[in-house]
C-alpha cells in the first residue's frame, strides 16, 4: 500500500484558508440575504407606496413568534432529533396562562412562570421518551402534539379568552393587565413592539448557547455522530433532553408573547405554525440528519418567510400565492444547497 | 457444466492513492471450494466486491466459461453469503427466496414448485411463513443460500460466514457449502480462520499486496503453512525489531480477575504493568473484541476490574476507547481540530458559563496536530479531507486528549498506509512509555509483531498464556506459535466443555 500523503511533508497547521465550513455558511447566508433583498426590491418596484419603515417594522413583529420557536427547533434538529409539538405547545403556553390567570385568578406574575414551566415539562416528557424508551422523536412529538392540543381544548373548555374582556363575573386587576400588555408594548416613532426586542434577545442568548458554549459544541457533536458520542461517553441523553426542554420553553414563551400582543387566546392557536417554523429552520441551512444548523440561518429564514407573507398580503393576490411561495422557497433553498455542495465537491475532487 | 470456470487475469483496482489490486491472477474452478486468505488491506474484500458486482475493476479481464464476463451486469449469477445476511427482515422466509424474481404479472407472486423444492433441500421449508427477522442467523444464511440457488446462481462467495454462528451451525453451513461445490458450482471461502480454510478448502490462495502470492493445496495446506504465508516478506514492511520494553514500575496498572461476560468470554484474569502494549489476538466471534470493549465499560460484565488502583465507574475515567471504524470515532460535520477536542469539557476547553475558550482550543488543536503527526493544512478544515491514516491519528488524538492511563484500540492500523502505520505505532509506544498501558484487539500477526510487547490469543472466550513478542527475532515463528495456540485452544474447546460461543 502506498499513499500520496506519505510523500507530502508534514505541513505545519495554519489558519490561512480558514474554514471550508465558514465559507459554506457565508455562501448560504449570502444567498439568503440576497433572497431577502430581492424580495424587498421586488416589493419596492411593484408597490413603492407601501414600501416604508412601518411595513418593515410589521414584518419584524410578524416574524417574531416563528423566529422564537425556530430557535428551539434548531437546537433539536442540530442534536439529530425532530420536534413536531412546539406549535401545540405555543397554544398551551397562551391558553394555560389565560385559564390560570383569567379563570382561576392566579396573579399573572405567578401564572406566567407556571405556563413557561409547562413548556419545560412537555420538553422533558418528549426528551425522556425519546432517550429513555428510544421511541423515534417524530412519533413521540407527533403524539405529544395531539396530547397538548387535547389539554388546551380541555382546560379552556374550547372557549376564547381575552384579558381585556374577561368572562362575566370575573375581573382582572388593571395593574396586572398593564404588566401583561406592556410585555409587548410598542415604542418609538415607527411603533415597534417589544416582542421584537424579546426575539432579538432570545436569539442572542440561544445563538451564544449554540455557537459559543460547550453545550452547543457537544450538541453539534451528538447530532453529527450519535454513536461516536455515546462511545466517547458524552452526555448524550442529558443534552438531548435539554434540547427538547429548551424547545418547549421557547414555544411557550412565543405563545405567551403573541397572547400579550394579540390579547386573544384560542385553543387551536399555534398549530398552523408547525410548518412555517420548520421551513425557517431548513431554509436557514439546518440539516434534518443532525449536526448542522445556525441561529443566524434560522432567523434569516424566518425573516424571509415573514417578508414574503407581509409583502404578498399587501399585493393581495389571494392566500394561495403565499402558500405556493412557502412551498417553493423551502424546496428551492434545499435544492440550491445540494447543487452548490455537489459543484464544490466536484471541484475539490 | 463446462470446466473452464472463472478466470481472472491481471485485475487491478485503485482507490485514490491506494492500490487494492495490483494485477491479480486467479482461476476459480467449478466443483471445488477455493479458500482465500490474506492480511487486512491485502485486497481480499476488493476481490469479493468485484466478483459480487459491487465494484468495477480498473483493468484486467474476467472470463466466465471462456467468454468475457462482467459481474456488474450479471449479478444474478453471483451470491455472497456474509456474516450479516443481506436480506429483507420484514418479509417471510419464502418471500425472501422469491423476491427479485417476481415476474411481470400484476398478481402477487407465489412460490413455485421449484422454489419449494429448493427450500426443502435447505431445510427451511418449515419456516416458510415465518418473518425473516424472527429466524436465527443460521436460518437467515440458509435463506440467503436458497435464494441464490433458486435463481440459479453459479458462483457462491462465503465471506467470513461463520463468525457469529455456533459450532454446530457452522458445521451445517459448511456441509451446505460442500454440497454446492459438489453440484458443480464455483465456491469461494474467504475467512480469517485458518482452521476452517485447511479443513474445507481444496486450494487456498494467499493474497498479499493485491496479488496472489501463493496457492497452497494438498500436503502443503496446513495452518502453520498458511500462517507463514500470511506474514512472509512482511519484514520488508516492518519497522524493525525493538528492544524488550521494561515495565516502568512493578505495580500493575490494569488488573482483571474472574472477569466474565454473559456470552463472549468467561473468567478472564489479566494483569498489565505500566509501559506495556498488549495485543488480544482472535478471530471475529472469539470474544476478543468484546473483552476489549468491556474494558471501556461498553459491555456488562461481572468480576473485578481495576485501573490505576480504582474500580467501577471511577476506573472508567482512566480508560479511553478508540472505536473499530472511523465511522464511529469521527464527526464528519466537525473540523480536524474540533474532532480532536470533542471529548474535552470544563475546564479544558470551556470556562465560566460553559463558554468555549476558542483561542485555547485553537492552540490545543494545533499542538495535537503536531504531536500526533497529523498531516493537515489547517486545524479548521473538515476531517473528511484527510487520508485514512491521518483520520485514524485524529481518532487516537481524540481518545488521548482526555489523558487516560489505559488506551483501548481495535485493529488500530486497518486500512492505513505504511507511513501512518509506523507513526501510529510510535504514538502508541510513546504513550505506553509514559507509564500507561495500551491494549489492542488484533487479527494480524504483523500488527502484533510490530506493536505489542505481549500477546494473548483469545479463543472461544478464553485467554491463552502470554506470548512475549520481543522474544521472537522472526515474525514467521511468532505466526506459527500464534496459529498453534489457536489450534490448541480450539481442540480443547471441542474435547472439553460444550459450545458456548454464538448468540
Amino acid at each position: 500500500m502506498t499513499s500520496a500523503d506519505s510523500r507530502e511533508a508534514a505541513a505545519s497547521p495554519s489558519v490561512s484558508n480558514a474554514g471550508q465550513a465558514t465559507f459554506d455558511l457565508g455562501l448560504r447566508m449570502g444567498g439568503l440575504v440576497l433572497a431577502i433583498l430581492v424580495v424587498a426590491l421586488f416589493m419596492f418596484i411593484v408597490k413603492p407606496k407601501s414600501f416604508n419603515l412601518d411595513v418593515g417594522v410589521s414584518v419584524l413583529r410578524a416574524m417574531s413568534s416563528v423566529a422564537i420557536m425556530s430557535l428551539g427547533l434548531t437546537l433539536v434538529i442540530v442534536v439529530g432529533e425532530i420536534d413536531l409539538s412546539f406549535g401545540a405547545m405555543y397554544g398551551l403556553g397562551a391558553n394555560s396562562l389565560a385559564v390560570m390567570w383569567i379563570v382561576y385568578g392566579i396573579p399573572v406574575y405567578a401564572a406566567l412562570p407556571l405556563a413557561i414551566a409547562a413548556g419545560a415539562l412537555v420538553g422533558l416528557f418528549n426528551g425522556v421518551l425519546v432517550t429513555g424508551l428510544r421511541i423515534p422523536s417524530f412519533i413521540v412529538t407527533l403524539g405529544s402534539y395531539n396530547l397538548i392540543y387535547g389539554v388546551s381544548l380541555w382546560i379552556t373548555k374550547t372557549s376564547t379568552f381575552n384579558p381585556v374582556y374577561p368572562p362575566p363575573g370575573l375581573e382582572i386587576p388593571s395593574e396586572q393587565l398593564d404588566f401583561f400588555t406592556n410585555l409587548t408594548a410598542s415604542f418609538g416613532t415607527h411603533p415597534i413592539s417589544l416582542e421584537v426586542v424579546w426575539m432579538i434577545g432570545l436569539a442572542l442568548v440561544v445563538g451564544y448557547l449554540l455557537h459559543r458554549t460547550l453545550f452547543g459544541f457537544r450538541l453539534m457533536a451528538i447530532g453529527g455522530n450519535p454513536v461516536a458520542a455515546q462511545l466517547a461517553r458524552l452526555p448524550v441523553t442529558r443534552y438531548k433532553i435539554l434540547a427538547f426542554v429548551i424547545s418547549g420553553v421557547l414555544a411557550a414563551v412565543a405563545g405567551i408573547l403573541d397572547f400579550s400582543f394579540i390579547q386573544t387566546a384560542q385553543p387551536n392557536i399555534g398549530l398552523s405554525f408547525t410548518f412555517p417554523v420548520f421551513a425557517a429552520v431548513i431554509i436557514g441551512g439546518a440539516s434534518l440528519s443532525g449536526g448542522k444548523g445556525t441561529i443566524v440561518g434560522a432567523m434569516s429564514g424566518a425573516l424571509l418567510l415573514a417578508e414574503l407573507q407581509q409583502g404578498l398580503a399587501l399585493l393581495t393576490p389571494g392566500p394561495h400565492v403565499q402558500q405556493l411561495f412557502l412551498g417553493f422557497v423551502t424546496i428551492g433553498a434545499v435544492a440550491l444547497d445540494l447543487v452548490l455542495t455537489n459543484i464544490r465537491k466536484r471541484r475539490s475532487a | 457444466m463446462n470446466s473452464a470456470g472463472i478466470r481472472l487475469r491481471s485485475l487491478t483496482k485503485r482507490y485514490g492513492a491506494t492500490i487494492a489490486l495490483a494485477g491479480l491472477d486467479l482461476d476459480l474452478r467449478p466443483g471445488e471450494v477455493l479458500g482465500i486468505a490474506g492480511p487486512n488491506g491485502a485486497g481480499k474484500s476488493t476481490l469479493v466486491r468485484i466478483l459480487a458486482g459491487e465494484e468495477r475493476n480498473d483493468s484486467g479481464e474476467l472470463t466466465f466459461e471462456d467468454r468475457p464476463w462482467s459481474p456488474v451486469g450479471d449479478w444474478r449469477a453471483v451470491a455472497v453469503v456474509h456474516q450479516e445476511p443481506q436480506l429483507f427482515p420484514n418479509l417471510t422466509v419464502a418471500e425472501n427466496v422469491l423476491v427479485g424474481r417476481e415476474g411481470v404479472r400484476a398478481r402477487r407472486p407465489r412460490l413455485g414448485e421449484a422454489d419449494a423444492r429448493v427450500m426443502q433441500a435447505f431445510g427451511i421449508d418449515k419456516f416458510a411463513d415465518r418473518l425473516l427477522a424472527d429466524c436465527t442467523l443460521a436460518t437467515q444464511q440458509r435463506t440467503e443460500i436458497a435464494r441464490a440457488v433458486a435463481r440459479d446462481a453459479q458462483v457462491f462467495l462465503f465471506d467470513e460466514p461463520n463468525s457469529a454462528l455456533t459450532d454446530e451451525e457452522s458445521d451445517e453451513l459448511f456441509r451446505e457449502m460442500h454440497k454446492l461445490a459438489a453440484d458443480g458450482r464455483i465456491v469461494l471461502l474467504v475467512t480469517h480462520r485458518l482452521g476452517d480454510l485447511c479443513e474445507h478448502a481444496a486450494r487456498v490462495a494467499v493474497i498479499r499486496d493485491g496479488r496472489v502470492r501463493a496457492i497452497l493445496e494438498g500436503g502443503s495446506l496446513s495452518e502453520d503453512g498458511l500462517a507463514l504465508q500470511l506474514v512472509v516478506d512482511s519484514s520488508a514492511h516492518s519497522i524493525g525489531k525493538r528492544e524488550a520494553t521494561q515495565p516502568t514500575t512493578k505495580d500493575a496498572l490494569l488488573i482483571l480477575e474472574g472477569w466474565s461476560h454473559g456470552e463472549a468470554f468467561e473468567d478472564v484474569d489479566l494483569s498489565v504493568a505500566p509501559g506495556q502494549i498488549v495485543a488480544l489476538v482472535g478471530v471475529e466471534g472469539s470474544g476478543a473484541r468484546e473483552l476489549l470493549r468491556s474494558l471501556a465499560g461498553l459491555e456488562t460484565c461481572s468480576g473485578r476490574l481495576e485501573i490505576a488502583g480504582r474500580s467501577g465507574a471511577q476506573a472508567r475515567r482512566f480508560s479511553a476507547y478508540v472505536p473499530a471504524t472511523r465511522q464511529f470515532s469521527l464527526y464528519s460535520n466537525f473540523s480536524v481540530g474540533e474532532n480532536i477536542l470533542v471529548r474535552l469539557g470544563r475546564p479544558e476547553i470551556a470556562g465560566f458559563g460553559m463558554a468555549l475558550k476558542r483561542r485555547r482550543m485553537h492552540r490545543l488543536a494545533a499542538e495535537a496536530v503536531q504531536r500526533f503527526f497529523i498531516k493537515t493544512a489547517t486545524t479548521t478544515q473538515g476531517v473528511r479531507s484527510l487520508s485514512g491514516g491521518n483520520q485514524q491519528k485524529v481518532a487516537i488524538a481524540q481518545a488521548l486528549s482526555c489523558k487516560p492511563r489505559l488506551l483501548l484500540l481495535e485493529e488500530p492500523t486497518r486500512g492505513v498506509d505504511i507511513q501512518s502505520k509506523q507513526e501510529i505505532y510510535r504514538l502508541l509506544r510513546d504513550f505506553a512509555s509514559a507509564g500507561n498501558v495500551v491494549i489492542m484487539f488484533a487479527t494480524e500477526v504483523l500488527e502484533v509483531y510490530e506493536a505489542a510487547d505481549r500477546a494473548h490469543v483469545v479463543s472461544d472466550g478464553r485467554l491463552s498464556a502470554p506470548i512475549m513478542v520481543h522474544g521472537y527475532s522472526q515474525i514467521e515463528s511468532l505466526a506459527t506459535d500464534i496459529a498453534s495456540l489457536e489450534r490448541h485452544a480450539r481442540e480443547n474447546a471441542e474435547s472439553g466443555y460444550a459450545t458456548r460461543r454464538g448468540h
